[in-house]
């Protein structure tokens, strides 16, 4: 299935690279392709509509086609570890686009998870809101700020309600879904 | 007619222009906001981390929501739009999995049915309230500004989750802002990305990105760029600064939100609007709208 799926694709350098000097990794794929439901990287014909949108193309090289490509391949370890994944600036316009209903960004947001599960290096603040989350429901407790004139003012002064956060229920039902996703 | 309101973490932490703005021209237009209790992050910010936990997040505050018995709720936030339209499309076509979240939020009492619709800001004006009522709330129409209006993306796209307007040739912001007097000038950077979610892993990527699209509105001689997202508004306006630096472009464009500039529109204090939060030159817009004198500005 493999070797077909290599016939079919117009490879880029990269992949060609990749493709003598690598095993692509079958395990890992499937439990790629059981995360982002109907939009499956086998379906891309390499058109690479995604890429020539791309904001993230013009700033950081990131090239979507090339991503759906390898993980369609199975070459997921590779993808993981070379941290492109975290050039997206989820736009959605790779998704809006694909006439193959592919979705490159939902691969993305399928590698990212699956670098935090295999405990790969990930940006931490990314890490740091799902611990404010935890902590007090939002990535954030309201912050103190400044008018143009530098005067301090916070919810209260600009006569907004109080704020709250949620109860303790929420915290203990969070952490269930969070164990119930490990397993 | 009351309406839900789910304000996410942004605006009631930080972007309290928004907040302040959207409270101040609702009640004119006849809508009443309903607030939601026990709600949290609406799963955006962690769906790098944890798709299906971004997920269940979405859903709970939906189920929330569905509780008051309201028909509508109005998520101000683009990027709550795009978390809550995602959860009511995905569990529109997976039985299993709504059975699977509805079993965990029983703990807390909760339900999804999927009932409740949901608006932005920008659609609710436009559709609810609508053009006629719009033009009625107008005191001190908005004549002679070139506006160039910043949708965001996550309330135009993908379009098969229900988007607030045509993905890719949006019109209902523009139709807002000329419904106020105003003209919204087109410009070709109109659908390009502000950048912020790129600024936790590759900042000065993300400041360039909103520094090129500054520069654009800038240089098509815009009087001003309106947003309606606040993490647009916390690139356009807050980093307007380091962005100029990052692109070495000289940058001086005032950034407001839709309803900041709907309440000038009717007449509303600045100071009731937010707009003394803004980072950017908004004196400068005031001015020309005539609401300040040349002579009283700082």
């Amino acid at each position: 299935m493999l070797i077909k799926a290599r016939a079919a694709i117009p490879y880029s350098m990269s992949i060609i690279d990749l493709t003598t000097t690598k095993k692509p990794d079958l395990a890992l794929r499937l439990k790629l392709l059981a995360k982002i439901g109907e939009h499956k990287p086998y379906n891309c014909f390499q058109c690479i509509r995604c890429t020539s949108g791309c904001p993230s193309m013009k700033m950081l090289e990131l090239k979507p086609h090339e991503i759906v490509s390898l993980a369609s391949l199975g070459f997921i370890e590779e993808l993981i570890a070379s941290g492109t994944v975290w050039a997206c600036a989820t736009c959605l316009k790779c998704k809006e686009r694909c006439p193959q209903a592919v979705a490159p960004v939902d691969l993305i947001f399928a590698l990212r998870n699956l670098a935090v599960e295999k405990e790969a290096k990930v940006p931490e603040s990314f890490l740091r809101s799902l611990s404010a989350i935890l902590e007090t429901g939002f990535v954030q407790k309201p912050q103190d700020t400044v008018t143009r004139k530098m005067e301090k003012v916070n919810r209260e002064k600009l006569d907004l309600p109080k704020f709250h956060e949620p109860d303790e229920k929420f915290k203990a039902a969070f952490f269930k879904v969070l164990e119930l996703f490990q397993e | 007619m009351k309406v839900a309101v789910y304000w996410g973490c942004l605006i009631p932490t930080v972007q309290y222009g928004y907040e302040m703005s959207v409270r101040a021209v609702m009640p004119q237009l006849g809508l009443e906001l309903v607030e939601l209790n026990n709600v949290s992050c609406c799963g955006t910010p962690i769906k790098s981390v944890n798709m299906f936990a971004a997920l269940y997040l979405a859903v709970r505050n939906l189920a929330i929501a569905e509780k008051t018995g309201l028909d509508d709720l109005l998520l101000p936030c683009n990027g709550c739009y795009l978390s809550l339209s995602e959860a009511k499309h995905l569990l529109s076509q997976d039985g299993k999995l709504k059975e699977r979240i509805n079993n965990i939020l029983k703990e807390e009492n909760l339900q999804y049915e999927g009932s409740i619709k949901i608006w932005h800001t920008i659609n609710l004006l436009h559709d609810l309230a609508g053009e006629e009522r719009m033009r009625e709330v107008v005191k001190h129409p908005l004549n002679g500004l070139k506006l160039a209006v910043h949708y965001g993306c996550h309330i135009l796209r993908p379009s098969t989750f229900q988007p607030i307007d045509d993905s890719e040739n949006p019109k209902k912001m523009d139709e807002l802002v000329e419904w106020l007097g105003a003209k919204s000038i087109p410009y070709p950077e109109k659908l390009d990305c502000c950048g912020y979610m790129l600024l936790l892993s590759h900042p000065d990527a993300a400041l360039t990105f909103t520094g090129l699209k500054l520069k654009a509105v800038q240089d098509w001689g815009a009087d001003a760029l309106v947003v309606s997202c606040p993490s647009c508004q916390m690139m356009f306006d807050m980093r307007q600064k380091s962005s100029g630096a990052t692109t070495g472009a000289k940058l001086n464009l005032p950034v407001l939100y839709y309803t900041q500039l709907l309440g000038l529109a009717m007449d509303i204090s600045t100071e009731r609007l937010g707009l003394n939060l803004n980072r950017s030159p908004i004196d400068e817009l005031l001015q020309k709208v005539g609401l300040i004198s040349t002579a009283t500005s700082p």
